[in-house]
């Protein structure tokens, strides 16, 4: 997480300090912040772990135990044996969720991997370059906005077929506007300032003005969308899950809510309440943080605050 | 101002023509012909083609002259499976071998239709190739003949042997531009989207069907959420940094990070099931959309909440909200009066952009609660590869939104005239 957190700054506000340390500094005053620091920490380690052991049981050619039915130990309320008791099919909750978590994770870093550096470099090209580059980026975004959000992402996971695969792509492919019009607005902010002026005056190129001088004063823009973007993609990947588009035939969280949903009308509270605590806890951290991120990361608030 | 409304509208127009781009790439490139999904494995390939011939898919994607067709496979003699080998009588591996005088039985899966014109194309080398003109046997060669429906061109071995790598068949189109593009341009101009695959009725009439329950359940969803999250904004904001405002925010996050399909579990659950103050299911009376805009509603609070809070504190440093407190006017005038009004456009665009999901209506809701608005329409369209369906829900709902958009545009210049300058 750290090196996300820490933008490699070559035009420091502060002589002294530079504006990503000084920005951690901030963020990391705050007991909230680093109550959600550590409740991602838990989710990063337990989804490293899952695609740890998932990795080993299908190098193995095991059924990993998530899988592996048990119809003596159906239903079983959360106890000793099963920490977070166990599902109709007598599987363990608590190793399920952990497997869910790696979904989640996996869905959360992919799609973030194609919608931002989309973004971003669209973005960049559009706000720097002007004129019919410009006209291309604002037409492309344009249109990918005017299309209903989940639809659009619906279609894209039914043309690409069922799997993970159509999830990266839907969603990747649909959230990669937002990220580029900010992207773009801060840089055309940035395009008037006197270091870029000067970087140009200095006969650099524009590919080296663009990712190394402007590029690194617009990216916190993208590291406060990426901690915005993440619980959206688990939320999504969760109802497209749900519905049966997405994970097949593996513990994700939309595909646990849609098997807890029937047996909660029996009695069978546990895996509803496991993935819908999960879910709360990952995505309440990353929205607050995202909240810290932005205050510490946004020069404007500094201001306003002094 | 007309003149701003004309502009306004001609700068939609790249955004149409993109839209339509997109579906068609999506749809058409992508995902190319549903017709083995629609109609199953043991689907003839006859009536997989008259499924394309219906829909436009057996037309080549942009442009050409010649396009490919279901009654013969094309075939590479390389790579073809052992079923397709066997199919036209070659041996385990390489090329198909014809004899001396042996012609050429090509296996067509339905006789070629009359008033069409075919294109054979068969590569390969040997003695008996023919019309080989003065070219060496050892290169591959080609044989072209183009010729009208019934008598299939007899391709025969004329004084040695032939071995054939491959062979294709090709439909010619009508013109270089009749393409899946063209056809599908012409429909979207003629609004006719095609016919839906599993309910076998025209989606046009689908859609109307369906916007009617739609619009039940997410107009009051809008209007509600509308007015409670714009009242507890002004609240945080008059109040600003007091215990409500903070208890509110934090309420707002929480709200915000519980999954949506949470909340509707869990709320048919408790409130339909348990309680049993609403009717779990159906759509028979105003009783059955209570619950479904009350979850609505709710899981639209938080964002909107905060939304609107930071539109109105950011408006509260502009320098007339401290010229009006500076002339002595108290907290609840300067907030109803001035900055309300000013915060008037941020709120427009908010709506507008909330306004094409009153039309595809709230996927989860609608199929949760059995309402039979174009979200269960979409969704099933979805679990029945309903490409028409499907493509058309988004068209049109992309198309509405393009046009929303440009309503709020003048809708906004309306409430501020400085907008059309920019």
């Amino acid at each position: 997480m750290s090196a996300e957190l820490t933008p490699p700054s070559t035009e420091p506000p502060q002589a002294s300090v530079s504006f990503g340390r000084e920005a951690w500094r901030r963020l990391w005053r705050s007991p909230v912040s680093r109550a959600c620091l550590a409740v991602l920490a838990v989710f990063v380690l337990v989804a490293l772990w899952g695609e740890a052991a998932n990795a080993w049981y299908s190098w193995k050619d095991v059924t990993p135990p998530w899988q592996a039915q048990n119809l003596d130990a159906r239903y079983l309320a959360p106890g000793a044996g099963h920490w977070l008791g166990t599902d109709g099919l007598g599987r363990d909750v608590g190793l399920r969720l952990a497997q869910g978590a790696r979904i989640a994770f996996q869905v959360g870093v992919v799609s973030s991997l194609i919608a931002i550096p989309l973004g971003v470099l669209l973005g960049c090209l559009g706000g720097y370059f002007g004129g019919w580059v410009d006209d291309l980026v604002v037409w492309i975004s344009n249109t990918f906005a005017s299309i209903p959000g989940l639809l659009f992402v619906l279609a894209i996971a039914m043309v690409v077929g069922k799997g993970l695969l159509g999830v990266f792509l839907a969603i990747g492919l649909t959230t990669w506007v937002g990220v580029c019009r900010l992207i773009r607005a801060e840089v055309l902010k940035q395009k008037g300032r006197g270091y870029v002026r000067a970087a140009r005056a200095l006969g650099f190129s524009h590919r080296r003005i663009l990712f190394h001088h402007i590029l690194p004063n617009v990216i916190h823009v993208a590291v406060v969308s990426f901690t915005l973007r993440f619980p959206a993609a688990i939320g999504t990947e969760v109802f497209l899950s749900f519905l049966g588009i997405g994970a097949q035939g593996e513990p994700s969280w939309g595909a646990m809510i849609s098997s807890a949903r029937l047996r909660l009308w029996q009695g069978v509270w546990w895996e509803l309440a496991a993935v819908t605590v999960s879910i709360f806890a990952v995505v309440l951290a990353f929205n607050l943080l995202g909240d810290a991120l932005r205050d510490a990361l946004d020069p404007r608030l500094h201001i306003a605050q002094d | 101002m007309w003149r701003y409304v004309i502009r306004r509208l001609l700068q939609a127009i790249p955004t149409v023509a993109g839209v339509v781009l997109i579906t068609f790439v999506l749809f058409n490139v992508v995902g190319g012909s549903p017709a083995a999904m629609v109609l199953g494995q043991n689907a003839g390939a006859r009536s997989l083609e008259e499924f394309d011939e219906a829909r436009g898919y057996n037309k080549p994607l942009f442009c050409g002259n010649w396009t490919g067709t279901r009654a013969l496979e094309e075939v590479d003699f390389e790579e073809a499976p052992p079923s397709v080998r066997a199919k036209w009588g070659a041996g385990v591996t390489g090329p198909l071998r014809l004899e001396d005088g042996e012609s050429l039985t090509y296996p067509l899966a339905f006789p070629l239709s009359e008033g069409e014109t075919w294109r054979l194309t068969v590569t390969g080398q040997g003695e008996g190739f023919p019309d080989r003109g003065d070219r060496l046997p050892a290169f591959s060669m080609v044989w072209k003949k183009s010729f009208h429906g019934v008598g299939n061109p007899a391709f025969t071995a004329v004084g040695g042997p032939v071995e054939i790598d491959s062979v294709r068949l090709e439909r010619g189109t009508r013109h270089f531009f009749d393409s899946q593009l063209a056809h599908y341009i012409g429909r979207v101009m003629r609004l006719d989207f095609g016919t839906s695959s599993s309910l076998n009725q025209p989606v046009w009439n689908l859609l109307k069907a369906g916007i009617g329950p739609s619009l039940m359940l997410t107009v009051p969803i809008l209007v509600i959420e509308l007015v409670v999250s714009l009242t507890l904004a002004l609240l945080c904001a008059y109040r600003r940094g007091s215990w409500l405002d903070r208890s509110l925010v934090a309420v707002c996050v929480g709200l915000m990070s519980v999954n949506y399909l949470v909340w509707i579990v869990i709320g048919q659950y408790v409130f339909a099931y348990k309680l049993g103050w609403f009717p779990v299911w159906g759509f028979e009376s105003w009783r059955n959309l209570l619950l479904p805009v009350l979850i609505g509603v709710v899981t639209g609070l938080g964002v909107n909440v905060r939304f609107y809070r930071t539109i109105l504190l950011e408006e509260m440093h502009k320098d007339y909200v401290r010229t009006a407190f500076a002339k002595g006017l108290g907290e609840g005038r300067v907030l109803f009066k001035h900055v309300l009004k000013n915060a008037l456009g941020p709120v427009i665009t908010q709506v507008a952009l909330a306004l094409p999901f009153l039309y595809t209506g709230s996927v989860l809701l609608e199929s949760f609660f059995g309402i039979p608005g174009l979200g269960y329409l979409s969704l099933n369209a979805i679990h029945s590869s309903d490409v028409d369906v499907v493509r058309a829900v988004v068209l049109v709902g992309a198309l509405l939104f393009t046009g929303v958009n440009v309503l709020a545009d003048v809708a906004l210049a309306w409430v501020d005239p400085r907008v059309k300058l920019s």
